[in-house]
């Protein structure tokens, strides 16, 4: 198996040319109407390797949109942004202020698919308008023509016909229109490609020509590297490299995509990949394993493991101080029982 | 033919049902008010007659010469045929001036006062509320309370109050007329200027109240699209502030078009109260007195004249609207 991002730092052997993004112990709060901070992000690390696809999971409110936004380095109330550091192409991007961030980072370096891609294009602007004005910002040596034939040539090698670029977004389809705004996204092919739920809203087949199209970008090399969000963990399997699993805030568990999905570690982790709904034989008849309980309160977090509550090897201890991050087996893991010990409980709770 | 042609043809047919309709109501509603027109008439013009039959002859005149001895619908098919040819009957109350020439005589008044403080009233509404939307803070907390104060008081207390303060106390305007009684109207500076004082109270009173109602709308409008996903998305795309805020604002604006267009289009009919309460030599006081003096041709001219310029505001935003919205032509195109 291929060494992993984390394999680097556990052996200290850092090739940090590689690394296209570093995120130290990012901190980040939404500030609600009544002056309460809720941090749905909060103390997070990682690092993304060139060509690699990073998936992050998690349920609904983990805050796995929130750090996807927070990678932009482009805060706005209610978000704001508390400690740590985002190093994107050796760039210290926090250290920049808003117009470097626009001139030098933003749409350049990295991109942002939002959620509700859907929505993402102004009704009133033909599609080519849109990319001239994104031109004007990043490359105002461009004329008119030069834009066009630049947007045409890209869409056509994404399989996208040009004649999408005189249209209005509501003349596209939901999986046209999700497609126009990854093209898009990239048309400055920036190193790193963040996608929040780009698949979410689509029916299978949307599905997967988004998914195809996320693939190109990375093999003809448009994109250097993609953080992929998504509910859907078999998605997630099938487009990323490494996963990554978000609980309340924190990352719990991250490992290769094939570590995560057939043998994970973290009880949390564990439970969720339960929780995938596959078809097969009798599924009618099987009942699909839930996670009792809710996720803590992010206003206000408890002390030690913030998935205690509805473990079920959760020890006094596990309620008591941070709890530390683990290695096991280039896998990396936030829980006080070691990874052996853990896999010998699943075993007997399999039988 | 194609669908857009189609639907403007379609549109057109519709339009002009509308216009038959109002025409109807027009011709037959002010006839429903009880009263005889001719017999006021009559009995002015024979004042002094004591011959019975004499008053007979000059009240069987007057209804021969206004057509009310026939029946309602034919009078309705003669009203039908003179307005064809242009001809839009003659004044009872001001006999024999035609009705043409009063309208005349009074749409310049109205639309003096009334587009200059429409457009004025809208443009500083626009920004005032643009601004709100996108300030937000200080500015927004004092404004937005405040125009929707002066939007909420009803129209005529405004110009009533702002009559007795800079009118009647203050004494610092006029408090009716288009112009100082005593002048003939001429082009000199001094029949100007005593235009100008004549209308600024009326202009205020309009502006004001256009000020509140579009900066409440452009503000809500303008809070929506700036919560919209395209100015996050255009913005984490480097796009610079100014340029999603001209996004922002032009899509904002869209609906506002559609105000200014329908009160330059009910401008005629919107001035009444204004031109009563400033006693203003507009269609709105002309209207007035006809319903006073059943003088049913000015009514049904007066309404015509209101009735026209509605439907053609709304028509030309119809068309208008699906060149600037896309999302409006699609809709339009699918009706069909």
């Amino acid at each position: 198996m291929s060494r992993t991002i984390l394999d680097i730092h556990a052996h200290a052997e850092p090739l940090p040319q590689r690394d296209i993004l570093e995120v130290q112990d990012l901190h980040t709060y939404y500030r609600t109407r009544h002056k309460e901070n809720v941090y749905a992000v909060d103390g997070v690390s990682f690092t993304l390797e060139e060509g690699k696809a990073l998936g992050i999971a998690g349920e609904s409110g983990c805050g796995k949109s929130t750090l996807a936004l927070s990678l932009m380095g482009f805060y706005f109330p209610p978000l704001h942004y508390k400690s740590g550091s985002i190093v994107l192409g050796g760039i210290d991007v926090m250290k920049l202020n808003k117009e470097q961030l626009r001139k030098q980072i933003l749409g350049r370096e990295i991109a942002y698919i939002p959620q509700a891609a859907m929505n993402a294009l102004n009704p009133t602007l033909r599609i080519i308008r849109f990319i001239e004005d994104i031109m004007k910002e990043h490359r105002p040596e461009l004329n008119r023509k030069q834009v066009r034939e630049l947007a045409a040539e890209r869409f056509e090698t994404l399989n996208l016909s040009p004649d999408v670029l005189n249209l209005y977004p509501n003349e596209l389809s939901g999986g046209m229109k999700q497609r126009t705004v990854i093209a898009i996204s990239t048309i400055l092919n920036p190193k790193v490609l963040v996608a929040d739920e780009p698949t979410s809203a689509l029916d299978v087949t949307s599905q997967k020509a988004v998914i195809k199209l996320l693939k190109d970008l990375m093999s003809k090399k448009f994109i250097r590297s993609l953080i992929f969000i998504t509910h859907e963990l078999p998605l997630l399997y099938h487009v990323s490299d490494d996963i990554m699993v978000m609980y309340a805030g924190e990352i719990v568990e991250r490992g290769t995509a094939k570590q995560m999905i057939f043998d994970s570690v973290h009880p949390y982790t564990k439970r969720l990949m339960g929780s995938i709904i596959v078809p097969e034989e009798g599924m009618k008849s099987q009942k699909l394993a839930a996670i009792p309980g809710a996720p803590p309160n992010l206003k206000q977090v408890p002390e030690g493991c913030r998935f205690a509550d509805r473990c079920l090897y959760a020890e006094d201890a596990c309620r008591e101080g941070k709890i530390p991050e683990k290695w096991s087996g280039g896998r990396k893991y936030r829980c006080i029982h070691e990874s052996n010990v853990l896999k010998e409980w699943y075993s007997h709770e399999a039988k | 033919m194609n669908a857009y042609t189609k639907y403007f043809v379609k549109k057109s047919g519709w339009y002009l049902l509308t216009l038959f309709i109002a025409l109807l109501l027009n011709f037959l509603l002010p006839r429903m008010i009880e009263g005889n027109p001719v017999s006021t008439i009559a009995s002015q013009v024979s004042q002094g007659m004591t011959d019975s039959d004499s008053i007979k002859k000059v009240y069987d005149n007057f209804a021969k010469e206004f057509g009310i001895d026939k029946p309602i619908l034919v009078q309705f098919g003669v009203y039908l045929k003179n307005l064809l040819s242009g001809d839009l009957g003659t004044s009872f109350g001001l006999y024999p001036r035609p009705v043409s020439s009063i309208l005349a005589s009074a749409v310049p008044w109205t639309v003096a006062l009334q587009l200059p403080a429409i457009i004025v009233g809208w443009i500083l509404g626009n920004v005032l509320g643009a601004l709100a939307a996108y300030r937000k803070g200080a500015f927004d907390k004092i404004l937005f309370p405040t125009a929707l104060f002066i939007n909420s008081i009803p129209f005529f207390t405004l110009a009533i109050i702002l009559l007795y303060l800079f009118g009647i106390t203050l004494k610092w305007f006029p408090i009716s007329g288009g112009y100082d009684f005593q002048m003939i109207p001429h082009f000199s500076l001094d029949f100007i200027l005593s235009v100008i004082r004549h209308h600024t109270l009326p202009f205020l009173s309009i502006v004001l109240v256009t000020i509140g109602g579009q900066a409440i709308g452009m503000r809500e409008m303008s809070i929506y699209e700036l919560n919209a996903d395209y100015v996050l998305y255009s913005k984490l795309l480097g796009v610079r502030d100014s340029r999603v805020a001209r996004y922002v604002f032009k899509n904002a604006m869209l609906p506002q078009i559609t105000g200014l267009a329908l009160s330059i289009g009910t401008m005629v009919g919107g001035s009444l109260i204004c031109e009563i309460v400033f006693s203003y030599p507009g269609i709105g006081t002309w209207l007035f007195t006809a319903i006073r003096q059943l003088d049913y041709p000015l009514i049904s001219g007066c309404t015509l004249l209101i009735a026209v310029t509605v439907l053609l505001a709304n028509f030309t935003i119809d068309i208008i609207y699906g060149f600037v919205d896309p999302r409006i032509k699609a809709a339009q195109m699918e009706e069909n």
